[in-house]
């Protein structure tokens, strides 16, 4: 006599395979819904006109205006969170002082302000009505409804990225290897550049990715500063919306499209830095 | 003059004098602007500001759409979040990639796109308008949106607690006669709970501010479904700076407050967890 | 290379981690600071190394005050507790690195750097493994690589924080071993920090025990084991029995033994702790003058050597002896038999209960 196969008997720490199945079906028909069909709706609406119009909607000058004032912003509020992000990694995770939890909690405040609030400060700082507006003015120094609004409304939305993916970073890493670096005679710069970069080097690198996604989407604090200006202040977002209410819906999808492709490449660059680090670990 | 204990590594004062005189200048200086502008109005001009009509329904709104959003976001995260590390199917990593989309696809483009689909002739909208189900132009589309920017974060608070999770401590409960539904209420839940609480709170202060996606799909009528970041625009469009400035002050305020709570959670789950 | 600790005093938050401390290193000597943890011996060898600065007190090298001296310029090697080796570095590269942060002129030439880079490899016998990242290598090999790394800029003095003390037990025999006749060969000046007695007696030219921020003993480990100045130093080192009694006018009355000595004769009743360790406990099966009743709770053989646990009759505290294992089968020793025991040699130092 044999004993028959309990086949149907499970592991303990599963569940029974119709709720697997339930569940996953589940989470596939919300994604479905929530992020895969808006990430295709793009790409069709953009597309539903033809290619020709699909073109001539990204090559007219308002668009690519829109387009290099886009990547101007990026270039130049990346860069500057990203120095900020290292100086704060490198004080708050290198050194114990007073009042390190506030400082942190500091950095964290842009994420928990409403774009549309980062863009009144600047307003109320700069406009006409602000406090430095009249004086700004009799400089004929522009800055709400001109470019260098646009710039630090951008500079503020996206302040902590870096900083935030660089803290935890280095604070895990420790400063032994510094130490180190120092007791075998490196100096300060030595030991940032052949010791600290290095380690961080992916850390910057995710903070970068996701501070530049930012910069090149952000669309509330932006759009109160930014006057749509056609051709002279208008981003991709906003010219993406401008479009859209002339019901010019091929061209506005058109535009997006460019954004949902730019969001596309940031998670695939995201995904491989996590598989590198992962990786490394 | 911070400093609380010597060290050999260079720098210290450079390095923090930098971050704050950054952090002053394009973050706290800024900031403070709005509560001096609300501050130049009297108790009754700033209550006059924050308190008519047409603000309390956006706040009513605003809330309640952010809650509703953060709700189904708590109990669709877990469930993804549960089903990617628990799971194995095809397609998983692509999926688990793709969790990140409303943090790195720009606000606007999101808000055109979901009124495409959501709208009554869009490819869900259509099936849903015969059930006399609106979802575009309405309260709902506001949900809607706000459930797509905030879908992120509880999955990425939950799933790396979910990873960590010993199996060892439910094969513990197997072991003493638990079902798989006790230990799941009774084991597995009560350790997700901070990361739960914290990742709901993060997409409840994502919606209060969030305004790129809703002005698309939110139809955007005075009483009925206008949020409060576009009151806040809308003032400014009308020179009441003052306006503005008092009701920013009520919605900072109440995004200190859940900064104050997330932190609290955040500490209670890393004095949990470690 | 001498090194002079003097009067060196430590604050953190309030703790005080180092209290007064003096010590001198003798030159070319392997020196081992001992303790539990959090008595300071790891502080100490950091304020050596410049890696803290002292409260106050001065540190000497050479007889030349080095206590304002930059860590950059103390010349000194520093072999980190979990290695601090670069982890996107080489093992090569690691090794080469104190080299080719040198300022130009003072920096060997690329050639001269393989060759430094390569004889120290040699020496630590991971020439193989030159091209190895760290987290592709073993504690040990981790341990070595740190090692060569401090030596390679020919530091005037060698400082390892608890060197073996992430190893397990096997490979922390060899590399003590290894570590001791590294320093046979280079004469190098070297301070360790551990807790560990045994890594200590085995490995130092002298033992330096510290407790609570302050130096208790100094000595050869000899000196340490057969002569401890403080009940602290006997407990540290090795097992011990504890006996509390009280001295009277030459007396020494522990329970119904009575012991004489020769001096303290004027002190009148004072209690005493009398100490034993367990080898110098004699086991016999009759009872003589002097002797403690007892009852043999356990026996454990270890190898060559037999532990006993043994309960005496009027307390509760159980005494540890150690004998051959020839001698225990001599005594024909079971579980639950009655012997009687009685200290070969034991040290007595006031105070107690």
């Amino acid at each position: 006599m044999t004993t028959p196969l309990n086949t149907h008997i499970q592991a303990a720490t599963t569940e029974p395979r119709w709720i697997r199945y339930l569940l996953i079906s589940l989470t596939l028909i919300f994604l479905t819904l929530f992020l895969l069909l808006p990430l295709i709706a793009v790409f069709t609406q953009a597309l539903q006109e033809g290619i020709n119009v699909y073109l001539t909607a990204l090559i007219e000058p308002d668009a690519l205006a829109a387009i290099r004032l886009t990547l101007i912003t990026a270039i130049i509020a990346v860069p500057l969170n990203l120095f900020f992000g290292i100086a704060a990694a490198w004080a708050i995770a290198k050194f114990d002082f007073k009042g390190k939890s506030i400082l942190l909690t500091l950095i964290d405040l842009p994420f928990a302000v409403s774009p549309v609030i980062a863009g009144l400060i600047f307003v109320l700082l700069f406009g006409l009505q602000g406090w430095l507006g009249p004086w700004l003015s009799a400089q004929n120094f522009q800055i709400i409804f001109a470019v260098p609004g646009i710039v630090l409304a951008t500079v503020f939305i996206t302040f902590p990225f870096v900083a935030r993916e660089l803290i935890p970073l280095l604070q895990a890493q420790g400063k032994e290897e510094e130490e180190a670096a120092i007791v075998l005679g490196a100096n300060g710069w030595q030991t940032f550049w052949r010791i600290t970069l290095p380690n961080m080097k992916w850390g910057l690198l995710y903070g970068v990715i996701l501070c530049n996604a930012r910069a090149m989407g952000e669309f509330g604090a932006v759009s109160v500063v930014s006057g749509h200006i056609r051709g002279l202040t208008n981003t991709m977002p906003l010219h993406v919306e401008i479009l859209y209410n002339e019901y010019n819906f091929a061209a506005a999808f058109a535009v997006a499209s460019l954004l949902a492709l730019l969001a596309l490449v940031t998670l695939i660059l995201k995904t491989i830095v996590e598989w590198r680090v992962h990786q490394l670990s | 003059m911070f400093l609380k204990k010597h060290t050999v590594l260079p720098g210290f004062h450079l390095a923090l004098g930098f971050t704050i005189l950054y952090l002053s200048l394009v973050v706290l200086i800024p900031l403070s602007t709005v509560f001096l502008k609300a501050a130049t109005l009297s108790w009754e001009e700033f209550g006059n500001a924050v308190l008519a009509p047409r603000v309390l329904a956006s706040y009513r709104l605003t809330f309640g759409a952010s809650l509703l959003a953060a709700l189904l976001n708590a109990f669709f995260g877990l469930l993804v979040a549960w089903v990617l590390v628990r799971y194995s199917f095809f397609g998983k990593r692509i999926i688990d990639a793709i969790i990140d989309l409303p943090f790195a696809l720009p606000t606007a483009v999101a808000g055109i796109s979901l009124t495409a689909i959501y709208a009554g002739n869009g490819w869900v909208g259509q099936y849903l308008e015969p059930l006399g189900i609106k979802v575009a132009f309405t309260p709902l589309g506001i949900v809607v949106a706000l459930t797509f920017i905030g879908l992120p974060f509880v999955v990425r608070t939950v799933q790396p607690i979910l990873q960590d999770l010993e199996m060892e401590v439910e094969e513990a409960a197997a072991s003493l006669g638990a079902t798989r539904w006790q230990t799941f209420t009774f084991v597995i839940l009560p350790n997700l709970w901070p990361a739960l609480l914290t990742g709901f709170a993060l997409a409840f202060a994502r919606g209060l501010g969030e305004y790129g996606s809703v002005v698309f799909i939110a139809g955007n009528m005075p009483m009925v479904s206008e949020i409060v970041p576009l009151l806040i625009i809308t003032k400014l469009e009308q020179y009441d700076y003052k306006g503005a400035a008092a009701i920013a002050v009520v919605m900072l305020i109440a995004s200190f407050i859940l900064l104050l709570v997330i932190n609290i959670l955040q500490w209670w789950s890393s004095r949990r967890y470690s | 290379m001498s090194i002079e600790i003097k009067n060196i005093n430590k604050t953190f938050n309030k703790f005080d981690a180092l209290k007064n401390v003096s010590l001198t290193v003798p030159d070319g000597q392997l020196v081992a600071l001992l303790g539990p943890s959090g008595c300071g011996k790891t502080t100490l060898l950091r304020i050596v190394a410049g890696l803290e600065v002292a409260d106050s007190g001065s540190i000497l090298f050479h007889g030349e005050d080095a206590t304002s001296q930059h860590v950059r310029d103390r010349r000194v090697g520093f072999v980190f507790q979990h290695y601090a080796l670069f982890r996107h570095l080489t093992v090569f590269e690691n090794v080469a690195f104190g080299l080719r942060v040198r300022p130009r002129k003072q920096r060997p030439s690329p050639t001269e750097i393989k060759k430094r880079v390569d004889d120290l490899l040699k020496l630590i016998q991971l020439q193989d493994l030159a091209d190895r990242y760290p987290r592709q290598l073993s504690g040990g090999q981790r341990q070595r690589v740190a090692l060569a790394r401090a030596l390679a800029v020919e530091p005037k003095v060698l400082l390892l924080d608890e060197p073996f003390g992430a190893l397990d037990t096997k490979v922390r025999k060899e590399l003590r071993r290894w570590l001791r006749r590294l320093h046979e060969t280079m004469h190098i000046t070297s301070v360790f920090v551990t807790h560990d007695q045994e890594e200590a007696m085995e490995v130092a030219d002298l033992v330096v025990v510290m407790n609570e921020g302050r130096i208790e003993q100094v000595g050869t480990p000899d000196e340490i084991y057969e002569n401890p100045v403080n009940p602290f130093v006997y407990q540290f080192i090795g097992h011990v029995n504890l006996f509390h009694g009280r001295l009277n006018t030459g007396q020494v009355r522990i329970g119904e033994l009575d012991i004489t000595l020769d001096p303290h004769t004027e002190v009148q009743m004072a209690p005493v702790v009398a100490y034993v360790r367990p080898h110098e406990l004699e086991i016999s099966r009759t009872s003589e003058d002097v002797a403690i009743a007892v009852t043999v709770s356990s026996i454990h053989l270890l190898g060559p050597m037999v532990h006993l646990e043994l309960l005496p009759k009027d307390s509760s505290e159980v005494l540890e002896a150690e004998l051959t294992k020839e001698h225990y089968r001599q005594l024909n020793l079971q579980k639950g038999d009655k012997v009687f025991v009685k200290p070969r040699k034991m040290r007595l130092f006031m105070g107690g209960k």
